[in-house]
This record gives structure tokens, C-alpha cells and sequence, in this order.
């Protein structure tokens, strides 16, 4: 087996050949340092043995101390010593190959031109083509997964949370299969359109949700389709320099994801199988007040009331005194099971070579009845027909089922509605049947919408792509490549005849869509070199893509019972929908990779692209980009030893089209208007001609240094990116007749500064890796409209020139009256009094409205943010302490029910009416119970609900342990390694509710709300990964 | 020799996909509004009355009757008294207020789209007929908007939306115009579901009404009372969807056409068709029926323990029509236009159909309560009574709120987006500072 692998490491390259006698003889070697090549001639030339190496994984002009006399295999150790590389001794040959510890520990693998080389590490993929990391000169930031110690997560992106400075990776919540919300370097635009472009192996991946829509609850991601242990690497495309060949697809960022191969060799297998129980913590701040308490508030609140207004509403008592209170959280939450296997076997012959894989996962949510299951299988064939023609296929397919429950702001959402009783609300009657709201309850009864839906998605994708490429003459290549995405998705959502949107006869919204997304690709490339240290690349492309999505959705009602659950029965149809749309896309690429001995590189890009979305005459956009590096240790100067120095700098332009409608820019006359079953038309759109591409101006510079060999590396970059004409849906006066009209309306700066530091360290057999990144990033807006607008995106955000995108703008709470006679007279006269809240009056006109008084409190974008992991091995055991952090990020709940403190029957949160305000002096910042009046609660919008949602999470804790490889060997293993690993284990955070981190908004003028989505759940995982 | 014949032909396919065409994308639920056509103007009309019927949302239907005193909100909302129900949801922030200024002016843009692709079309008697009913529309919505904000900015363009605000006074009489022309051009009555000129003129006595001419109102009622095509009906025909001649007009609100229910915003999950039982009627309404009075059971029950308002009956199973106008109410403003002792024929009349006495009210004064109560009793749950005992100048006292709640305030998004819109003076804040 381990030849196999050697054999297969050890590919092209120079094979030096001589003939002496055994291993175990003497060499002695000449004074003073030698390269490594003359050092191997020294053996060669003493024990008429042959040294084999590849000079692609080894630098043999690499200087060194020999030791003055020594065994051959000795030699061969300390010559050796520091490059990743050892020597294995076979018959007359000594391979030089990759050793073992530095293939598996790809964990300490990673500079260019240090100590663990490894073939595929030098491989940064670009776009359209790969290039050799000491090459790159813009800001490309490359994540693998960790063999040892990644976290265990059911889509891709999570894998990138705090791991790549720059790129922030927030959970919308801690339901299995929700989207993340990915930003790199701050926000690209101001519409949704904010996500970067995924492209996998190639294929650009439609980022359509993986739901048909219906539901109105969390929209599933687009990239739980991909299986997190079939990703090699993922790079991501940050400054304009690198994402500028994707053009009009590129200012969000890039992230290409590229999935395993096989190489030649015997098939090798690895199979994993890991379990996890997880569950929400924390819960217990969210406990509300018990019946004492609630209505000792309740009643508080209706005698001030009285007191105040000379009324006489009378006292709210218990009515089921001896009932004891139910714990609705207690049976919504569970602890839930995860199960997850993952297989893949790989290798291959001299021509083809293949990778097949197969993962099931099936995961649980923390709400009852909620779960994602997840079935996927992957194959990549490769072929080498002839020297000069190779053809390649690429595919994925993967099967989810999921079961949803309603979250966030959903009217029947779980956690609020899990808090929103009396403490002597039931869930049932004495006689077993539902009690109901606005009769038995305040609000909707949870369990009754649990258990009387059945709501599910399925999802069937499939992508891929094949491609063929020639070489006709040497350096030139052709490759034409076509690929797909396809996805079915399919929305059931039952209500039952006693569920309380079941319309009392039972309602069935099924739901299908369709999307296709074809891409075709031709990419012609050249590299040549001069013999004089000049060295050319070149590529021209063409691509084409189309989208279409079609969809259907028909809902009916009136069901014989529950046991019928399609539309075919049913006694009506109350609607039946269906829609196709789709959009194009051509363009045309350029990139050319200028090389001056290794030291001075010159990167130029360009690519034009024309989208259907806009109108002919503003159709197409062209986005160059050019960029440079320096590496000064190689100037002939540069005298600091095992220090490696290299400068870069980039400028370049993209585009976004992401966010607009297929046919934003077209005045439409929709038909479905009908009137007594005629058919109608309605002018719906009134289009924009006018739109324009969005585009993005950025400056880069950076730097990478590694000292003592690699040990220490920092890499640091500075950014500055302009974006303008963005677009959005501007709001307009709803007497034009329409509330928004897609738009440019503006534009935009981010500036930061990204630091990644990573070092390593080994000695006494200890291995220690320690990484540490960290992105400051401010987001300004530059110009909006007529630059005096405060453009009002929803009730908590506003956008504003100088202000951040995702700013806050309410009203500013000051404090809490603690005396009548601080009152204003005119709130006075409104009925505010002592207790009650103090707003700023900003305008000083005395009114408190939102017009006037509101302000910009801070923003939902963190000053800083970023992670820290540290990995110790040491003999079998592997250790590894992941943390992730965020600074001066602030979040706004939504969810005021439990501190509304007797503005109606709502529930206390306990900690708040423990709080609460009774009388001089006895709060500042909780206000007094009151009866009748919305002053403190929902009135205003206003920083009393804006919290500081900074916070350090521990993201990830594992612990494995591998059984030593003679014993693994006795049980037909190469390798056998048990892990313990918990997920979330603790949070550090003043935020007053469970996570900071939910913000299901994709839009970044809209981010920051905590709508009470179900949190992300702590998790512990067992598992054990052989290979054989 | 073999990659020398293949390459030149593997490098001709992006020619095969390189082509601008593709890039033409065009939507399958529609068309170019530059290509609507004559034969097009019937499916324009039909979407007018769609747009027309739902764009309000149930908030613009129903909010006179939601802050008229007589209805509360249910729940734990806290808006559990008229009073609260009032104070708490209207300020300038509310979607109670928003949401129908939205949809008023949404749907003023299609009329106004419709009344200038219909005057492009060559004379005919159809071309009439269908600017009655965009002219209809356009007096339906502005009397909303007029009687909700007082000093609106009245658009009738498509092409220029910026325009500032008229004041009441000019916008009621804008308003008069519009049932004017609708009168003139509109086809006689063929059935309740679409814009006839009675119906016209229904709306125009009940615009005099608000404008204060009250003659003029009691005569143009009478117009419509003297007309063969209606006659007073039983309430279970006219709200449990039977044949009757009673509704002048109404819109039909089919399940697949409108959003609007308004059935679910009152009824209790306990009825056999389900409800989300928003807003209930308060004790006092519920009590407001005497016992013989036949539209008692249709207009209000109880639903468990839960009082309900009982005109919209289909819960959230189905829709129930909109009601527009209906013969009843030109009763009622004959009444009130002829004012005591001369109106009190047309009242009794009404009141004997209903199955009570005749009132006998002694003074002009007794003879306005009896018709306001009768209006209220009649029309309870269909849009009037707010605007009824506003225009009557009853309202603070009724309800015990603030001046300012005559009047509804501009959505503050508004005022942020259209600097030319000036707060109502009882909602400016600096007017508040003044006093």
C-alpha cells in the first residue's frame, strides 16, 4: 500500500540514476554547506546507489550541512531533515519521497517554498485555469479541510466561518439546512444580490434556494448539496484583481470549491461515520415570569394605569390557581441526533484515474419533528486518451428530505410562541383537544401547529461537467468544457382541518420548481518560457450560460381527514400559480501571466460580459484588472536566511447583476389580473431602461512574509473598493403608485485591512500549528440620490451618505424617568410619566416621532472579526481549539412580547420584570409596568432593543487519537483514528437573548434582527475515520 | 496529425453558442406594455376591477368600521377598548394607515393608466362604458383617500406623479367630477358586479353627503331610489349571497382573484369555516339590535362565548363580496339630506323594513341621532361609521380621543420620500408645540 502511494508521488520529474553497493555504508562528505543536489551526488558517487527524487516536491538547490561522515541512510535522514521529504531504500534506488507525516499532515503544509511541499498545495486554482502559488499577485486566501479536528457541518460554507481573513461566514440560525450569510471583504451591494459566486470545479453554481419557495419560513441553502468530505480546497477570490475574470459575477467575492480527485495509484478508501447529539443552551434566559410574577406585573400595571387616567380597569386574577405552569420550551426543544458516513474510494492507472464517493446524513433539529436527511453520491473520471487529448467528467447527485417548522417570523414561529402564554395557558383541554388562541390562549398554540402540519421539502440536484482538452503543439492548450446544474424542488405543506391555518377544512400548498442552469465553456491557453528567465501564460475564453427556472404551486382545501394529503382530493382550488423565467449570460475572457525570473510577475485580466437583465443598450460591461508582484527575497540583495519576502498590488473592476429580476428592465402589462373568472391585464413594472451594470473598483496591496523556514508566516492586506451604481429597490412615494423602483441609486466604499498569521512549531514529538486571522473592514456609503436622502430600507435600517450600509437608524433610549417633573409636558400630556422610557428628542420640537427623532445608533457590521485555531499532535493524539469572534457587531430583537410589562396580556421575561422600574432610583434602563400604553414597547423602534452582539465562540473542541500504524496495519488498515469533537461549547457574549449570530437576512441594508430564529444548538460528535 | 485535423474543429464550437440573440429574455406572464393594443383595452378593463378590488388591502375596506368606536381588537394586543384600539393603531408608523395609502395610490396608478390607454381608443359606445368605469374607480378611491388624509395629492397622470397636495374642499369637488363623468358615460345597471351609472350616481349622493350639500345628496338618492332596478331586500339575501336587489354595486372578491378576507379578520376559529378572529364587536355593539330587528342575527352572534361580527360569513374557507354600495344607504342619505321633519319618511320606511317601529324623533337633533343610529345599525362592519360620526363632528366625544384622530396622519414613509407632502396640521408635531 505505502508504495503504491510512493509510486504514485513519485510522478515526472528528473530520475538521476548511478550504481554502488549497500545503504548501511559510510559517505563523508566535503566541509561546509552544499546543495542538496551536490550532497546527493556525494552518495551516489560513494555508494553506487541512485538517488530518485522530484524536483517539483524537493528543492535540491536548497543549501545544507552535511554531516562529515555518516551511514547512507543517516545522511539521507539529516540531508532530508526540515523538507517533508524521506528516503526509502529500494534495491540499488533510493526514492525520495513525500513522507508520510507531511502527505497526511497537509494541516502543516502550506508555502511555497518551504519545508512541506506537496504537488497539490502548489496548485492555486483561479479562474479558469490554475496557477502556481508563488505566481499569484492578488489576494487569493485558500482553505483546506482539516484532515484532523474540522468541524462537523452539513454545508460547505460553514467550514469557511472564521477560518479566512475577510471572509464572514454568519449562521441564519440553527436550523439543519439553513443558509448562511456569506460576505467577502464587507458588503458588495445593497440589493440580496450580496452572496459571492460559488463555482465548483468549474461550474458556477446557481444560488437559487433548494426549496420551491412556498414556505415562509427559512429558505434552505443552495450548497448543502455539496458533501463537506469531498472538498479538497476551496479558494477564495477576494480583490477585483482575482474575481475580475468573473466579471459582472465578481464583486461579492468568489469562492471556488474544488472536490477530490483521484491519483494514480492502488484504490484507497476512507470511510468515516460519525454521530452527534446536540441541543439549544442556554434556554433558560429566555424563561418568563411565573403566575406570582405575572400577574403581580400585570396588575402593577393596570393601577398606574388607573392612577393616571382616573379609570378603573379591574385586576387580572388566575383562574386556574392550582394548575401548574407548563413548560412549553421543555417540550419544543429536544436533544437531537445526528448521524453521518461518508465513503470514498480513489486511484487510478498510468491514463485514468477516478474518485467515487456516497455520504448519508441524517440530522435532526433541536424543535420537535424538525430534520434534514441527506443522501449523496459523487464521481470524477479522468482520462488521458493520448499525450495530447485528455477528457474528464465531473458529477454530483445528491437527495435531500427535510421536515420543516415554522421559525423566525413566522406567524406560528417556535420559540416566540413557545413564550408567549400566560402561565396558566395548556396546551390542551381536560378532553384532550387543542385549546386555542384568542379563546384559551393569547396566541397560537405550538404544539397544536407542530403536530397538526406536515411540511417537508425535497430536493433532487444534480451537476456537473465534462470536458475534453487538447494540446495540439506543446504549451498550447485547448479545453471545451460543458456544464449543468439542475434542481427539482418540491414544497409539501399540509395543514390539517384543527391546524389554525387549515382553514378548518385541511389546506395543501404543493409546490415544484424546476431550474436549470447550462454553461459552456471554451478556454484557449499558452505558456512559453525564454530561456533567459522570462516566462508567458496566456488565455482567452468564451462561456455562455442560460438559466431558466420554471415553477407550479397549487393550493387546495377541503380534505376528506387528515390521512389525505394531495391536491387530487380536494374539494377546491384557492390558488394555482405557475411561472417560468430565465436569464443569459455571454462572455468573453482574457488573462495574461507575465514572469521575469521567478521575481517580478505581472497578472492582466479582462473579460466582457453581456446579461439578459439589462436592455440592449446597456447590455454589456467590461472589467479589467491588472496585477503585480514583487518577491523581493529573491532579489540578489535580500541576505536574511529562510526568510521569504513577497509584495503584491492589484487593481481591477467587477460587476453585480445578482440581486435584479430576470426582466427588471422591461415595462410589463402581466396577465393573471382576472375579474369574475375573465381574464385581465395589469400594468405591474414600469421598467428602467436605465439599468446598469453595478460595478466595483478595487485597490490592493499585500504582503507575505515566512520566516525560519516557514515556521512563522504572515500575510497582510490592505483594501479599498468603490463601488458604484449600485442598485437597489429604491423606495418611492407610494403616490407614484409604485413603493420602489429597482434603481442605481448610489455608491459605496469598504476599506480594510486583513491579517492571516500562522506558525508552527515541533520539537520533543510535539507538533504544535497555530492559525490566527483577523479582518477590520468599514463599510461607508459615499453618495445616495441627491446625498441629503435618508433612504429608509425597513423600520430599524436607513441608509445615509457617511454612514454605514446595515446602519441602525431608530430612535436613542437615554434612560427611564425617575421623576414626574422630568417629563416633558407635552409626553406629559400623552401619559408618559415617571418609570417610562426617555427618548432624545433629536429635532428638540418635544414630540418624540420616527420622522424627526430618529438617529443612527450603530450598525449590524462588526469592527473586527475572525478566528483562532490551535492544533497540538502529539504521538496518536491530535488536539485541536477552534474560536471565532466578532467585535462591535450590534443586533436588534425583534421579539418584544416579554417586555412589554402590562401593554397588554403578553408574558414577563423574568430577568425583565424582575427589573422592572417601581420607583426613584430603582432602574435605568427597564421601564415601569403600564397598562394600556405602547410607549415603551412597540411604539418606536429604539435602542432599548439594540444590544451589542459581539461575542467569542469556542466554534470548535476536538480531541482524536490514532491507533499506532503497526496495529492499524493488524487489522488491514493504513490508518484508524476515533474523534471526539464539540461544537459550540461555549459562547461569550453580552447579548441578552441566546445567539448573537442568527440573522437570516441575505440583505445587508437589513441584517442585525434577531426575529427569535431557533439558535445554533450545541453539539458533541463521536466518530472514527479508517483507511485502507 | 489527428490533433492537427481536431483542434480547428474543437475551436469553431464557441462559435456555435456565441451569438447576442441568446441574450434577448423575455417573461412568459407578460408583454410589453408598449404593445397593449385595442383588442387589448377588455382584458385592461377586467384587470382594472381585480386591481381595483384588492389593492386596499382589508385594512382600507374595513377601517372606518375598525376605529368607529364599535369594534376592538381581540388577543393580547392590548388594544382591548375603542379607545386603546384607536391611540395605539394610528400613528404615522402603522400599517393601518400605511398599508391603504399604499394600496389607494397602487391602484390609482392602474386606473390612470387604464383612463389614458381607453381615451387613446376611437370613439364608441363601448370606449364610454369603459372610462365610466375608470372614472367610477378613480371617485371610489379619491373619496376614500379624501375622507381618510383631507389634503391629498390628487394624481390623474401617469407620467407625472409629482404633484402637491389639493386641499379637501377641491379634492371633494375633484372627487363629485369624477361620479359626474361616470354618470354621463356609464351603461345602464346590468348586475351588482360591475360599475353602472347608478352606481355613479349611488357614490355621488353619498360624496354630497360628505361635502356637506346636503339637497343635493337627498336628491340625487332619491334618483337612485326611484329606479326600477333596486328595491330593499332581506339581509340574509343580500349577505348570505342570495339573489337580491339591493346591492347597487360590490365587488365579487373571488378566492383566486383578491386577497382580501374579510371574514377570517372576524371570525372565530370555532366557526365551522374557521377565522383568525382579529377584531371583534364591542359588548355595547353587540346590544345595539333590538329583538325584532331582522338584521340583528346577520350582523352580529356569538361564536362559543366570543361575539363576532356576522355580515362576512365564509371565514378563512372562502371570500365574501366587497360591499360598495347598496340601496339602503341612498335611503339613509335622503333621510339625512332632507333633513327633519321632511327626511323622516324615507328613515321609517327603512326602519318597517327592518321589522322595527317607526322612529318618531321630535327635533332636528333627536331626527339626526335616529338616522346616525340607523346608518350605524345598518351599515355596522361595511365602511362607514368612523367617517359618519367625523363628518357629524361626534367622533372625540363617541369614541373620547383626541381632535387628531379625525383625521388619519400621512404614513411617515411618505413624508420622508415626497418632500411636497405637509403633514396634517392636527398631526404636526410643531403645531403641537404651539398650543
Amino acid at each position: 500500500m505505502r508504495s503504491a502511494i510512493n509510486t504514485m508521488l513519485v510522478i515526472a520529474g528528473l530520475i538521476c540514476t548511478l550504481t554502488l553497493s549497500a545503504q548501511d555504508q559510510t559517505v563523508e562528505f566535503p566541509q561546509g554547506k552544499l546543495r542538496i543536489r551536490k550532497a546527493f551526488e556525494v552518495i551516489e558517487a560513494q555508494s553506487g546507489l541512485s538517488v530518485a527524487y522530484n524536483e517539483d516536491l524537493l528543492d535540491v538547490n536548497k543549501k545544507v550541512t552535511p554531516p562529515k561522515s555518516e551511514t547512507v541512510s543517516c545522511a539521507m535522514e539529516i540531508l532530508l531533515h526540515g523538507t517533508g521529504m524521506e528516503a526509502i531504500f529500494q534495491g540499488k534506488l533510493i526514492l525520495v519521497v513525500l513522507s508520510e507525516k507531511a502527505q497526511k499532515e497537509s494541516l502543516f503544509a502550506k508555502n511555497e517554498k518551504g519545508i512541506y511541499v506537496n504537488m497539490l498545495e502548489e496548485a492555486v486554482v483561479v479562474g479558469y485555469g490554475t496557477m502556481q502559488k508563488k505566481d499569484i499577485t492578488s489576494a487569493i486566501s485558500t482553505y483546506r479541510p482539516l484532515e484532523k479536528g474540522e468541524r462537523q457541518v452539513g454545508c460547505p460554507d460553514a467550514l469557511l466561518q472564521g477560518r479566512v481573513a475577510g471572509v464572514n461566514v454568519t449562521a441564519s440560525s440553527g436550523t439543519p439546512g439553513s443558509r448562511n450569510r456569506v460576505s467577502i471583504r464587507g458588503i458588495g451591494s445593497l440589493t440580496a444580490g450580496n452572496e459571492p459566486l460559488y463555482v465548483v470545479d468549474g461550474i458556477p453554481l446557481s444560488n437559487t434556494s433548494a426549496d420551491a419557495g412556498e414556505w415562509g419560513g427559512e429558505t434552505l441553502s443552495p450548497l448543502a448539496d455539496i458533501n463537506p468530505a469531498d472538498i479538497e480546497s476551496i479558494q477564495i477570490l477576494k480583490d477585483a484583481a482575482s474575481a475580475a475574470i468573473y466579471g459582472s459575477r465578481g464583486t461579492n467575492g468568489v469562492i471556488l470549491i474544488t472536490t477530490k480527485k483521484g491519483y494514480k495509484g492502488a484504490p484507497k478508501v476512507t470511510a468515516d461515520a460519525s454521530t452527534s447529539i446536540s441541543y439549544i443552551p442556554n434556554l433558560k434566559k429566555l424563561a418568563v415570569a411565573d403566575a406570582d410574577l405575572y400577574l403581580q406585573v400585570q396588575n402593577e400595571a393596570i393601577d398606574n394605569y388607573n392612577r393616571q387616567t382616573g379609570s378603573s380597569v379591574s385586576h387580572l386574577s388566575n383562574p386556574f390557581p392550582d394548575r401548574a405552569q407548563f413548560n412549553w420550551t421543555d417540550v419544543v426543544f429536544r436533544t437531537a441526533f445526528t448521524w453521518n458516513g461518508n465513503l470514498s474510494v480513489s486511484g487510478g492507472s498510468q491514463r485514468n484515474r477516478y474518485y467515487i464517493s456516497a455520504n448519508a446524513r441524517q440530522n435532526q433539529g433541536t424543535v420537535i419533528g424538525s430534520r434534514l436527511d441527506k443522501y449523496g453520491v459523487k464521481a470524477t473520471v479522468t482520462s488521458d486518451i493520448r499525450d495530447w487529448l485528455s477528457v474528464g467528467m465531473n458529477l454530483t447527485a445528491s437527495h435531500t428530505y427535510s421536515d420543516r417548522v415554522p421559525d423566525g417570523n413566522m406567524g406560528t414561529s417556535i420559540l416566540t410562541h413557545a413564550l408567549e402564554h400566560r402561565p396558566w395557558d395548556t396546551p390542551y383541554h381536560p378532553d384532550g383537544s387543542y385549546t386555542i388562541k384568542d379563546v384559551d390562549l393569547l396566541h397560537y398554540n405550538l404544539i397544536q401547529a407542530i403536530n397538526e402540519q406536515d411540511v417537508y421539502n425535497r430536493n433532487f440536484r444534480m451537476f456537473g461537467s465534462a470536458y475534453l482538452s487538447v494540446t495540439p503543439i506543446k504549451g498550447l492548450k485547448f479545453k471545451t468544457s460543458i456544464g449543468g446544474d439542475f434542481m427539482y424542488a418540491e414544497d409539501h405543506i399540509y395543514y390539517t382541518a384543527k391546524h389554525m391555518y387549515g382553514n378548518s377544512v385541511g389546506l395543501l400548498t404543493d409546490a415544484r420548481k424546476a431550474y436549470t442552469s447550462v454553461v459552456i465553456d471554451n478556454i484557449l491557453s499558452y505558456g512559453c518560457s525564454s530561456t533567459r528567465g522570462f516566462a508567458m501564460d496566456i488565455m482567452l475564453g468564451h462561456s455562455f450560460q442560460k438559466d431558466a427556472s420554471s415553477t407550479a404551486s397549487q393550493t387546495g382545501q377541503g380534505f376528506p381527514s387528515s390521512d389525505f394529503d394531495v391536491n387530487s382530493v380536494a374539494a377546491e382550488y384557492t390558488d394555482v400559480t405557475s411561472g417560468m423565467s430565465s436569464w443569459a449570460l455571454q462572455s468573453f475572457m482574457f488573462r495574461t501571466t507575465l514572469k521575469y525570473q521567478n521575481r517580478y510577475l505581472l497578472t492582466l485580466t479582462a473579460r466582457a460580459d453581456g446579461s439578459s437583465k439589462f436592455a440592449r443598450e446597456n447590455r454589456y460591461g467590461f472589467f479589467p484588472s491588472a496585477s503585480a508582484g514583487w518577491v523581493v527575497s529573491k532579489e540578489p540583495f535580500w541576505t536574511a536566511h529562510r526568510t521569504e519576502f513577497k509584495l503584491r498590488t492589484s487593481y481591477g473592476l467587477t460587476g453585480n447583476q445578482g440581486g435584479i429580476g430576470a426582466y427588471a428592465y422591461q415595462a410589463l402589462a402581466n396577465g393573471g389580473y382576472n375579474y369574475l373568472n375573465e381574464n385581465g391585464i395589469a400594468l405591474m413594472t414600469q421598467g428602467n431602461r436605465d439599468l446598469r451594470w453595478e460595478k466595483a473598483s478595487q485597490y490592493d496591496i499585500g504582503a507575505d512574509l515566512s520566516f525560519w523556514s516557514g515556521a512563522l508566516t504572515v500575510s497582510a492586506d490592505l483594501f479599498q473598493k468603490d463601488t458604484k451604481d449600485l442598485l437597489y429597490n429604491k423606495p418611492t412615494s407610494a403616490v407614484s403608485g409604485f413603493t420602489y423602483r429597482t434603481s442605481n441609486i448610489g455608491s459605496m466604499r469598504n476599506r480594510g485591512l486583513e491579517l492571516t498569521i500562522g506558525s508552527e512549531l515541533s520539537g520533543y514529538g510535539i507538533l504544535w500549528k497555530g492559525d490566527f486571522n483577523i479582518s477590520f473592514i468599514k463599510n461607508r456609503l459615499t453618495s445616495l440620490l441627491d446625498d441629503n436622502d435618508i433612504v429608509t430600507t425597513d423600520d430599524y435600517h436607513a441608509l445615509k451618505v457617511d454612514e454605514e450600509v446595515g446602519s441602525f437608524y431608530m430612535i436613542r433610549m437615554l434612560g427611564i424617568y425617575q421623576d414626574d417633573s422630568q417629563v416633558p409636558e407635552t409626553l406629559y400630556k400623552q401619559g408618559v410619566r415617571a418609570g417610562d422610557v426617555i427618548y432624545e428628542d433629536v429635532n428638540g420640537d418635544g414630540e418624540i416621532d420616527t420622522v424627526n427623532d430618529s438617529q443612527f445608533v450603530g450598525s449590524a457590521n462588526p469592527v473586527f472579526s475572525g478566528g483562532l485555531n490551535n492544533s497540538i499532535s502529539w504521538k496518536g493524539f491530535d488536539l485541536s481549539l477552534f474560536l471565532t469572534f466578532s467585535y462591535g457587531n450590534k443586533i436588534y430583537q425583534t421579539w418584544t412580547g416579554g417586555l412589554r410589562l402590562g401593554n397588554g396580556e403578553w408574558p414577563a421575561q423574568r430577568s425583565e420584570a424582575l427589573a422592572r422600574w417601581t420607583g426613584p432610583g430603582t432602574s435605568r434602563s427597564v421601564p415601569r409596568a403600564i397598562y394600556g400604553m405602547s410607549w415603551n414597547s412597540t411604539k418606536f423602534k429604539s435602542t432599548r432593543f439594540l444590544h451589542d452582539a459581539s461575542y467569542l465562540r469556542c466554534r470548535n473542541l476536538s480531541l482524536g487519537y490514532t491507533i499506532p500504524p503497526d496495529k492499524s496495519r493488524m487489522a488491514g488498515m493504513t490508518s484508524i483514528r476515533v474523534y471526539v469533537a464539540a461544537d459550540n461549547l461555549f459562547l461569550i457574549s453580552p447579548y441578552r437573548y441566546i445567539d448573537p449570530e442568527v440573522n437570516t437576512s441575505l440583505n445587508a441594508t437589513k441584517m442585525g434582527l434577531d426575529c427569535m430564529w431557533t439558535p445554533q444548538p450545541r453539539s458533541f460528535t463521536f466518530g472514527v475515520t479508517v483507511k485502507f | 496529425m489527428k490533433k492537427i485535423m481536431l483542434t480547428p474543429i474543437l475551436i469553431c464550437l464557441p462559435l456555435l453558442c456565441c451569438c447576442d440573440r441568446n441574450l434577448d429574455q423575455y417573461p412568459h406572464n407578460g408583454i410589453s406594455s408598449e404593445l397593449i393594443c385595442e383588442e387589448d383595452a377588455q382584458l385592461l378593463l377586467t384587470g382594472v376591477y381585480n386591481i381595483a378590488q384588492y389593492k386596499p388591502t382589508f385594512n382600507g375596506w374595513a377601517l372606518f368600521d375598525l376605529i368607529g368606536g364599535d369594534i376592538i381588537r381581540t388577543g393580547a394586543s392590548g388594544m382591548n377598548t375603542p379607545e386603546l384600539l384607536v391611540t395605539m393603531g394610528i400613528t404615522p408608523n402603522q400599517s393601518i394607515v400605511a398599508s391603504p395609502w399604499n394600496g389607494f395610490y397602487a391602484g390609482l396608478y392602474q386606473i390612470n393608466v387604464f383612463i389614458e390607454k381607453i381615451g387613446q381608443l376611437p370613439q364608441s359606445q363601448k370606449k364610454d362604458e369603459m372610462l365610466a368605469a375608470g372614472h367610477f374607480f378613480r371617485g371610489l378611491y379619491y373619496y376614500n383617500i379624501t375622507a381618510r388624509w383631507r389634503n391629498i395629492p390628487i394624481v390623474t397622470s401617469t407620467i407625472d406623479t409629482d404633484v402637491p397636495q389639493t386641499q379637501e374642499e377641491e379634492a371633494w369637488i375633484f372627487v363629485a367630477e369624477e361620479f359626474k363623468e361616470a354618470i354621463r358615460l356609464g351603461s345602464d345597471f346590468q348586475d351588482k358586479n360591475h360599475v353602472s351609472h347608478q352606481a355613479a350616481k349611488a357614490l355621488l349622493a353619498r360624496t354630497y353627503l360628505a361635502m356637506g350639500m346636503m339637497k343635493e345628496a337627498a336628491q340625487v338618492a332619491e334618483e337612485v331610489i326611484a329606479d326600477g332596478n333596486f328595491a330593499l331586500s332581506d339581509f340574509n339575501s343580500i349577505f348570505r349571497g342570495g339573489y337580491n336587489r339591493e346591492e347597487i354595486f360590490s365587488f365579487a372578491n373571488l378566492v383566486q382573484e383578491s386577497s382580501v378576507n374579510m371574514s377570517s379578520y372576524y371570525y372565530t376559529k370555532q366557526s365551522p369555516v374557521g377565522g383568525a378572529y382579529n377584531f371583534c364587536p364591542t359588548q355595547e355593539a353587540m346590544d345595539m339590535y333590538g329583538p325584532d330587528d331582522s338584521r340583528k342575527s346577520v350582523s352580529v352572534d356569538y361564536q362559543g362565548s366570543n361575539p363576532v361580527l356576522n355580515k362576512y360569513c365564509s371565514g378563512d374557507a372562502g371570500h365574501d363580496p366587497l360591499y360598495i354600495v347598496r340601496l339602503a344607504e341612498m335611503y339613509l342619505i335622503s333621510a339625512e339630506g332632507q333633513g327633519y321633519p321632511e327626511g323622516l319618511g324615507r328613515l321609517n320606511e327603512l326602519r318597517v323594513h327592518r321589522g322595527l317601529s317607526p322612529a318618531a324623533p321630535a327635533s332636528e337633533e333627536e331626527f339626526l341621532d335616529a338616522v346616525l343610529d340607523e346608518r350605524r345599525l345598518e351599515l355596522f362592519g361595511e365602511g362607514f361609521r368612523w367617517f359618519d360620526l367625523v363628518r357629524t363632528g361626534r367622533y372625540e366625544k363617541t369614541v373620547g380621543v383626541d381632535s387628531r384622530y379625525t383625521v388619519l396622519p400621512i404614513p411617515a414613509r411618505e413624508l420622508t420620500l415626497n418632500k411636497r407632502l405637509k403633514q396634517h396640521p392636527l398631526w404636526d408635531a410643531a403645531s403641537d408645540n404651539k398650543n
